[in-house]
């Protein structure tokens, strides 16, 4: 037993507060909480200060304003039209990429039998594209002028839509949608998959024995056995649409006249186009709060997995 | 084998090291300047042999140089200035952000050093030097400015009879006529995908239809609140861009498709007009495309413009307040923008020198060039671009107020109305 280096409280019957076992772990955690806390916890502090103040990108003063960026916040139209197409990339985003991905994952795991790990691979394959190449190869495909789609629809007797698929504001927001579920869907077949492999397969046997087969070994045998894979797939998933940044960026820019700003791009839009900082800062918060709250119960929901 | 050396060669050889000590340069402080400018074709090489030129009397002067992309760079630059380790001389467009860096102090006053023997204001004209003045005093050195001109097919012309058109109305009717021959041409593509295309025709046709003097208490948020962008011609301007789109002039999808698409339709004669800056004739060049010509944005019939006036954007550069060797960054620029280095940034960039006192020796560089530089020369007024002019919350409305316009989910006064309401909370907050 390693020796106590400090008082043990031993006398008291409590646990031992610090001794080598304890040291040596901090100090191997030392240098990735100095990084948290310089890149990460160090600005998020910046960030909640500087939304009470009003100050431009390279302004010298700093003018303190109160609660007037959140206040500002609520009453901004443009604000609330960010948030509301973040939540429709999040809603969509879990329906096409959880729901695309327990689809593919249920196809790959039954229903077939060769060549799985070349379909896997194929799927998997844009995961590890970086999204800036995504959105620029994309944004070639969607060209109303030599993209293929175009070509394609109108080979298929069907006329494409006139403003162009990213430049139609009814439509650019659904093709974020289909660029996003494209990259990601394979990540989240393959954690599915993953969670279906782990079941049993004397389960199935099992139930089959007992008459349960098809839907009902699916609701009663499957559906339970991925349960946290699912919740956590849709948590990541979750976060992600509303972190989203660089693929908005990149193929609208929040555009056409705003249709598909997020508040990743607005918030960036207030600050660098515009100075207002503190704004900014205040829609940072704002970010940083939804991420951070929706960031716990992933871990939480991550241990019960 | 050894050498002895008798007392007289000691002597003459110590006379001589210690003559050799004497006589040589003192070396000042070696001074490294960094510049940051945008990635246009031929920048880094221009910039690379003017320092190595510079350092004929600079010798302790080491230029720095990095480049960025149009973008990025304004962002870029912002942080950079702000903090620690920025540029010393940075390139800026004239307008806005140059106005802005100057309020929150990051840009230097250069005018003394400007006004010094060899400086640059004493090389400049003075509306070159207006570029950068504010309140009287000189924040940048203006380097070259942009221009643009609607660029057409002369072979295409030729083929089918087509005059250069006198009026707006004239050049919706020339696109008509084009789509007659061929309905899949695109007489003039416009690529607004990231915005700053459409805002360009915005420019001129605001000029066309109110003239500069019209539009520039507007502009600087100097009018009264209740008379700011009431003026009818700016929904007449946005009229215009409407009626040659319905004339058939831009490509269907004008705010999807990105302006490298519209200049390769233009440069590979798929297009037989493009609206394009100066900066394009170095790409049509490099395409191999060299039989076009070019004319200034047609007038708006009942319109107040001018036909002496025409799109100019000055750009050049700043030094900023916190570099530590202000008198070498205004040197340095001030021999930039010199007689013979005016010349080869012609040659090198393709860009309208400040200093144009040689261009007509320009060699390597596209006949057009040339007809160009002479036709800026005979524009007796500048017109602005709107996106470095106004301040950004009404540059912002304005872009996407025309967006709206050319997807038809704004009307002409509807836009104007948007731009208004952006300008008013711009100049209450002034």
């Amino acid at each position: 037993m390693a020796p106590s280096l400090t008082s043990t409280l031993g006398d008291t019957g409590k646990r031992p507060v610090l001794n080598a076992g304890n040291i040596s772990a901090s100090a191997m955690m030392a240098p990735a909480l100095i990084l948290v806390g310089v890149f990460i916890l160090i600005p998020a502090a910046v960030a909640v200060i500087g939304s009470f103040f009003d100050f431009g990108m390279t302004s010298a003063t700093w003018t303190f304003v109160g609660g007037a960026n959140y206040r500002r916040a609520v009453t901004d139209p443009l604000f609330w039209l960010a948030i509301s197409n973040n939540i429709f990339i999040v809603i969509g985003s879990v329906v096409s990429q959880v729901g695309g991905g327990a689809i593919l994952a249920a196809i790959l795991d039954r229903g077939i039998r060769r060549g799985s790990v070349v379909y896997r691979t194929i799927i998997f394959m844009p995961v590890v594209i970086s999204s800036i190449a995504v959105a620029f190869v994309w944004m070639l495909i969607l060209d109303p002028n030599v993209g293929p789609l175009n070509a394609i629809v109108k080979t298929l007797g069907l006329s494409p839509p006139r403003l162009g698929w990213l430049g139609d504001p009814a439509i650019s927001l659904w093709m974020l949608l289909l660029i996003a579920a494209w990259q990601n869907v394979g990540f989240q077949m393959m954690l599915i998959l993953a969670g279906l492999q782990a079941i049993p397969k004397e389960h199935y046997e099992a139930a089959s024995l007992d008459g349960a087969r098809g839907l009902k070994a699916f609701w009663y045998i499957t559906l339970p056995g991925i349960r946290n894979v699912l919740v956590l797939a849709t948590l990541i998933t979750v976060i992600g649409g509303f972190k989203v940044f660089d693929l908005v960026f990149v193929t609208t820019g929040g555009g056409p006249a705003n249709a598909t700003q997020v508040l990743g791009t607005y918030t960036y839009t207030q600050a660098f186009s515009f100075g207002n900082m503190g704004y900014a800062n205040a829609m940072a918060v704002v970010l940083l709060v939804t991420a951070a709250l929706l960031g716990w119960l992933q871990v939480r929901l991550s241990r019960r997995a | 084998m050894q050498f002895h050396l008798n007392g007289e060669v000691r002597l003459v050889a110590s006379a001589l090291l210690g003559a050799a000590v004497l006589v040589s340069p003192v070396h000042a402080e070696d001074i490294v300047l960094k510049m940051w400018t945008l990635d246009n074709s031929g920048y880094k090489e221009f910039i690379a042999e003017a320092a190595e030129a510079f350092k004929a009397t600079h010798p302790n002067v080491t230029i720095e140089h990095q480049i960025f992309p149009g973008d990025p760079y304004k962002t870029a630059l912002k942080v950079a200035l702000v903090g620690s380790d920025g540029p010393d001389v940075f390139f800026n467009w004239s307008g806005d952000r140059a106005k802005q860096l100057v309020k929150d102090k990051l840009a230097l006053d250069i005018t003394d050093f400007g006004n010094a023997p060899g400086g640059f204001a004493k090389v400049l004209p003075e509306g070159w030097l207006d570029a950068f003045r504010y309140d009287g005093r000189l924040y940048g050195v203006a380097a070259d400015a942009v221009s643009k001109y609607v660029f057409y097919d002369k072979a295409y012309f030729a083929e089918h009879k087509f005059e250069i058109p006198k009026t707006l109305g004239e050049l919706g009717n020339l696109c008509k006529a084009i789509r007659k021959i061929d309905p899949n041409t695109v007489p003039m593509p416009l690529g607004n995908k990231t915005r700053w295309k459409a805002i360009h025709w915005m420019t001129m046709l605001n000029e066309r239809a109110m003239g500069v003097a019209g539009t520039a208490a507007d502009y600087d948020l100097s009018r009264p609140a209740d008379q700011l962008y009431t003026d009818p011609g700016y929904a007449k301007a946005f009229q215009a861009l409407v009626d040659l789109q319905d004339a058939g002039c831009f490509e269907d999808a004008p705010n999807a498709t990105e302006y490298a698409i519209a200049d390769s339709m233009f440069a590979t004669k798929a297009s037989p007009m493009e609206y394009c800056g100066t900066w394009c004739t170095s790409g049509l060049d490099a395409a191999g495309f060299t039989d076009y010509g070019f004319f200034r944005l047609p007038l708006m019939d009942g319109g107040k413009g001018s036909f002496d006036a025409n799109f100019l954007v000055p750009e050049g550069y700043q030094v900023s307040a916190k570099s530590a060797h202000p008198k070498e960054a205004v040197e340095w620029l001030s021999f930039l923008v010199s007689d013979e280095q005016g010349l080869k940034f012609a040659e090198k960039v393709q860009f309208l020198p400040s200093n144009a006192k040689l261009v007509d020796k320009a060699q390597g560089v596209p006949a057009s060039f040339k007809d160009i530089a002479r036709d800026v020369g005979t524009l007796k007024q500048g017109v602005n671009v709107l996106d470095a002019l106004l301040e950004s919350t009404v540059a912002d409305a304005y872009m996407n107020a025309t967006v709206e316009v050319l997807n038809r989910t704004l009307t002409p006064d509807q836009a104007v109305g948007k731009i208004r309401e952006a300008a008013l909370a711009a100049q209450a907050k002034k």
